[in-house]
């Protein structure tokens, strides 16, 4: 299912570093492991469809944020004879969880008007780019088949170590992953009768 | 390997999306930004023991803890019950004991491999004491069956939120997110500790009072657990 884009040794000897306090194995442990993190939020969020918007990409971006501090408070839960991008990604989840749960209760509290004044009557202002197909075709798999996806194919992970991130079985992560590439896979073909 | 042209070409979209990295850019700004957040509280920490230590610690502490209190309170349950009573409840609770300290243990590092998962815990241990206390223990019921069983239940949750609060401070140093299942974990370990020490305590030994008052409790106790840990948003 994809290679590894990060090397699990170098983590793993980065990660020991990072808890002795060497300040070079932090830099570079955010370097790398970033990017793929934001891919993931960006990705698995209910706020995916945004995540080609200035606003989406300030979303992910925060919880970026809060999921380093969530990280750097939980180190001394690693273990280095563990891999570490299924213990990144199960704190990257809670951090999305619970940002999610936040924003779901601080919806709850909003007072609708009836009707928006005119400077804030815009959905999406500020898109960098159009979407392509198929990243809206990724964009509308249910969220749990999305994350297994991107943990998969982005992340390059292990079907268990996708399972131990999400708290889950490989069996049950296999039928997520089988049932995302018969989404994806119907509507490809669509896709090309349509065209044809 | 995909086994048709589709799947062919969903696998190298897919190989492309995975690899086009536009939304993931990270700007400089926010990559420093993270790194001078965490450099100004970077100290040594010290890493967890093993799984299996932990395991060990809570074992130890669930027995030290259920023979300490058993010690100190009356025993006539332990009298009034038969050998194979006694031998069978006791083997059941400890079984349940060693997997909720697994549970427990495992739930305290993120990402770690579940070796016996939570729902499989519960239900193993919930159907070995239903089971043991509805084929051991004789079914008949007195006509007090309430004031008689009340006073159980009150014991059962005076010992259980004390144990639950030891385990917690046991458990705290691991990333126990605030989410049911880590309540449950601990709330079952807790709540195992007492139904033990009642199983001796307790002068009614019949399946009907067994079931509703220690088992039915428990379930009550642990469901409490599973709620008080979802409702409470504990950070790592």
């Amino acid at each position: 299912m994809g290679e590894t884009p990060i090397d699990d040794r170098e983590l793993r000897n980065l990660m020991t570093l990072y808890q002795r306090a060497d300040p070079a194995a932090l830099e570079e442990l955010v370097r790398r492991i970033s990017p793929p993190l934001l891919r993931y939020f960006a990705w698995s969020g209910p706020w995916s469809s945004n995540g080609w918007s200035q606003a989406g990409r300030n979303d992910t971006e925060d919880l970026l944020q809060d999921c380093w501090i969530r990280i750097h408070r939980a180190r001394h839960t690693y273990r280095s004879t563990e891999p570490v991008m299924p213990w990144i990604y199960a704190i990257a989840r809670h951090t999305r969880l619970d940002a999610y749960r936040k924003r779901r209760r601080l919806e709850s509290r909003e007072v609708l008007v009836a009707t928006l004044p005119e400077r804030f009557h815009q959905t999406v202002p500020d898109t960098d780019r159009e979407p392509d197909a198929f990243e809206r075709l990724v964009a509308s798999l249910p969220e749990s088949q999305r994350e297994v996806i991107v943990m998969l194919k982005v992340s390059g992970m292990s079907l268990e170590e996708v399972a131990n991130a999400t708290s889950s079985t490989v069996g049950a992560v296999k039928q997520k992953a089988h049932r995302a590439y018969a989404t994806l896979r119907r509507a490809l073909g669509k896709d090309r009768e349509n065209a044809g | 390997m995909p086994d048709n042209p589709l799947g062919a070409e969903l696998e190298r979209q897919l190989e492309t999306w995975a690899a086009s990295q536009p939304d993931a850019e990270l700007s400089e700004e926010i990559q420093r930004n993270v790194q001078a957040m965490l450099k100004s509280s970077l100290t040594p920490v010290k890493p967890l023991p093993s799984q299996s230590r932990l395991i060990l610690t809570f074992l130890v502490v669930f027995a030290a803890c259920t023979a300490g209190v058993t010690a100190i309170m009356d025993k006539t349950g332990f009298h009034l019950a038969t050998r194979g009573e006694i031998v069978w409840m006791t083997a059941i609770l400890a079984g349940g004991g060693i997997l909720f300290s697994h549970a427990l243990a495992w739930r305290m590092v993120p990402g770690s491999r579940h070796a016996f998962p939570l729902p499989f815990v519960l239900a193993l241990s919930g159907l070995g004491v239903i089971g043991g206390i509805a084929l051991l223990f004789p079914w008949r019921t007195s006509r007090a069956f309430v004031s008689e069983g009340w006073p159980c239940a009150v014991m059962e949750l005076t010992i259980a939120v004390p144990a639950a609060v030891v385990f917690c401070l046991l458990a705290r140093r691991g990333a126990l997110f605030g989410e049911a299942g880590a309540g449950a974990a601990l709330g079952g370990l807790a709540v195992v500790l007492a139904l033990t020490v009642l199983q001796f305590q307790c002068m009614f030994q019949q399946a009907p009072h067994l079931l509703v008052w220690h088992a039915g409790m428990a379930a009550i106790l642990i469901g409490s657990g599973a709620l008080i840990g979802a409702a409470s948003r504990h950070e790592v």
